[in-house]
């Protein structure tokens, strides 16, 4: 009994050059999480390699495997085990795993996808109002009217420091989940990684297209919700329940895992033009670019002394933001 | 056709198991909250067991039959009646044009009841599925609750409509209905001895849980667990109370989230990803019992239950499902 009595760790797979210690988690009837390192950390490299791995266990096509539902450091898994057993599928994993045994082994399969945005639009300022007169008169994170500046207060920066930092990164999706359509955006570039506390208590509106950041993670909503994220701007449809523009033929969703998002200013006209053209008329033509990640090339850039150094200008002025921005 | 009248506290479309595959796309699988009373129904009239039918929750639904069909009525005894007259449950019977059915509140045990119609409820499937997710509002009839004036169409009947009329279900198929539902669970991902003791585990399995009134189709809600159920100070990057962890996919539905002190079971209509961390999950085979456990009134137990234990249920309930269980 004892420790054997709640024991979930159905089977473990050693540390390597290129990953974490993987741990195969017993998370339900018929899912298995599998979880990567022992001490929780939020680093992209390790999302990297896992939906590499991913990858690879999809083209497998696994009879009576679902899906997976990759998060930052564990990875779902949602099977019958009808047609496939708990064990036969932690083999197919270890194979996978046992593929990629070096960095050098490591590259990711990863789209750019360009989104033309608006800051500071007219329908997210509608939300935050509505907020400010419904929910919470007197939040510290409405200056103006509006979220922005309190996100760039709490970093330490500008508006336009902040604006820049923004547009200057690509944006990784780690995964998907919580609201239909939706992904979990990270920055590929530690210099623009913007940190900021989430609403308290949350939203209860926010527009489609709406573009927040809670924490370190950047949401594009995808229809209109309630939400904690700050608001800063608006961006173009990135899902469509009623699947008429071709782009969501195959489902409503724009977002894969592992795609990269690339936001470019535009004014709140051109957005809203945008909008008729992907719901209405279905002739808009989104601008996505096919690529990869190579882990080994982006470990080497984010290492080098430029990238870390302005990383660590970066932590000390949110350092110095944070002790002047209010609490939520 | 069937046109409603009263749409009652809220009836939805719902099939069974409901659009799977869309977890990592934020998507619930919805589906019938108890999809053993909705199969049953279904069998009944000779459909298919997962068969798009009505989920009547909390009661009230009143409607009217625009053409003669066979029906069936599971789940909780709402005293359904047509024209006036007591109409029996869990066992199929014809209905003429012009038909009212109507439904009065919750019975004494369970909480939701299935009307399933020979043919099923045709409605349009969305990504595979007819069922309802009330909180993303699609699927099902227009992504919403039925309310009065709203006309559902049937769908075409597998079996000739006479040969159904009178049937009835195995004394040993009916499900029984208790106060204290006892749930068979898998522990895991997030248990003894890194993030629960073994005492607050303990705990877990063997404390009956009352149902908080504010559970619904997205989360059916627990009597807060003590601070000695963590075996962590915090969550670490995760967050601040020890409940928090780096979000990841919840096995859903079944997972048990544990929200700040708060137990949360997450079925049909819940979120697929987040930051809590999750203790166990109640078995595939048994997830019927919590859309029937009645909000402010039963309670409910998890039993430990191994993968092994978890299959053969569902095996068990598949033939369960099936016209094997008809008398």
């Amino acid at each position: 009994m004892g420790e054997e009595k709640y024991k979930v760790i159905l089977d473990t797979m050693p540390e390597t050059e290129s990953r974490l210690e993987v741990l195969f988690r017993q998370a339900g009837d018929g899912f298995l999480q599998v979880e990567y390192g022992r001490i929780q950390r939020a680093a992209l490299q390790d999302s990297f390699r896992m939906l590499a791995v991913n990858d690879i266990i999809q083209d497998k096509k696994i009879k009576g495997l679902i899906e997976t539902v990759p998060g930052l450091r564990t990875n779902l898994f949602h099977f019958d085990p009808e047609v496939l057993s708990l064990k036969e599928l932690m083999v197919h994993i270890k194979e996978a795993e046992d593929s990629m045994p070096t960095v050098d082994d490591v590259v990711l399969h990863s789209r750019l996808i360009h989104l033309p945005m608006a800051f500071e639009d007219s329908e997210t300022k509608k939300a935050v109002a509505k907020y400010a007169k419904e929910v919470r008169p007197d939040a510290p994170n409405i200056i103006d009217g509006y979220n922005i500046e309190y996100i760039a207060l709490c970093n330490g920066v500008t508006v336009y420091e902040f604006k820049e930092m923004f547009l200057g990164t690509d944006w990784f999706n780690s995964g998907g989940g919580f609201w239909p359509g939706g992904a979990f955006l990270w920055p590929t570039d530690p210099r623009c990684a913007i940190v900021v506390p989430k609403y308290n208590p949350p939203r209860t509106w926010t527009p489609e297209g709406a573009v927040g950041i809670g924490g370190p993670c950047v949401f594009t909503y995808t229809t209109p919700t309630g939400g904690g994220y700050q608001l800063f701007g608006r961006t173009i449809p990135t899902f469509q329940f009623a699947q008429k523009h071709p782009i969501f033929q195959n489902g409503p969703f724009l977002y894969k895992p592992a795609d990269r998002v690339r936001f470019h200013e535009v004014t709140e006209a051109e957005v809203l033009e945008i909008y008729d053209h992907v719901h209405n008329q279905t002739d808009y033509e989104y601008k996505i670019d096919e690529g990869k990640i190579v882990v080994k090339d982006y470990l080497a850039w984010y290492n080098s002394e430029k990238v870390q150094a302005g990383m660590k200008a970066l932590k000390a002025k949110q350092a110095e933001g944070v002790k002047k921005a209010p609490r939520l | 056709m069937l046109k409603i009248l009263n749409g009652g506290i809220e009836t939805l479309v719902e099939d069974a198991p409901g659009r799977l595959g869309y977890l990592g796309k934020g998507m619930a699988p919805s589906g019938a909250f108890d999809p053993v009373a909705l199969g049953l129904a279904n069998i009944l009239v000779g459909n298919p067991p997962g068969e798009a039918g009505l989920e009547i929750t909390g009661g009230f639904l009143e409607a009217q039959f625009g053409m003669d069909t066979v029906i069936a009525i599971a789940g909780t005894d709402m005293g359904p009646t047509i024209n006036g007259q007591a109409m029996p449950m869990w066992e199929s019977l014809a209905v003429k044009e012009g038909d009212v059915i109507k439904f009065s509140h919750i019975g004494e045990y369970g909480f939701r009841s299935y009307l399933a119609v020979s043919g099923g409820i045709d409605v349009p499937p969305y990504l595979g599925s007819k069922s309802t997710c009330i909180f993303g509002s699609y699927g099902g009839f227009e992504g919403r609750k039925l309310a009065p004036g709203d006309v559902l169409q049937f769908g075409s009947p597998v079996k000739n409509k006479k040969d159904l009329v009178g049937g009835k279900l195995k004394k040993e198929a009916l499900p029984v209905y208790p106060r204290e539902w006892i749930l068979r669970a898998v522990p895991g991902p997030n248990t003894s001895p890194d993030y629960a003791t073994e005492e607050g585990m303990d705990y877990l399995f063997s404390h009956s849980f009352k149902v908080q009134h504010t559970s619904n189709r997205s989360a059916y809600r627990l009597e807060a667990l003590p601070d000695s159920f963590f075996a962590r100070p915090d969550g670490g990057v995760g967050g601040s109370h020890p409940s928090n962890i780096l979000d990841h996919g919840y096995a859903m539905p079944g997972a048990l989230n544990i929200c700040g002190n708060t137990p949360v079971l997450l079925i049909a209509d819940g979120p697929t990803l987040g930051g809590y961390m999750c203790a166990l999950s109640v078995i595939n085979a048994d997830l019927w019992m919590v859309g029937q456990g009645t909000p402010g009134r039963d309670y409910m137990k998890f039993q430990v239950c191994t993968q092994e234990e978890a299959t053969q249920a569902r095996r068990d309930r598949k033939k369960l499902l099936s016209e094997a269980s008809l008398a």
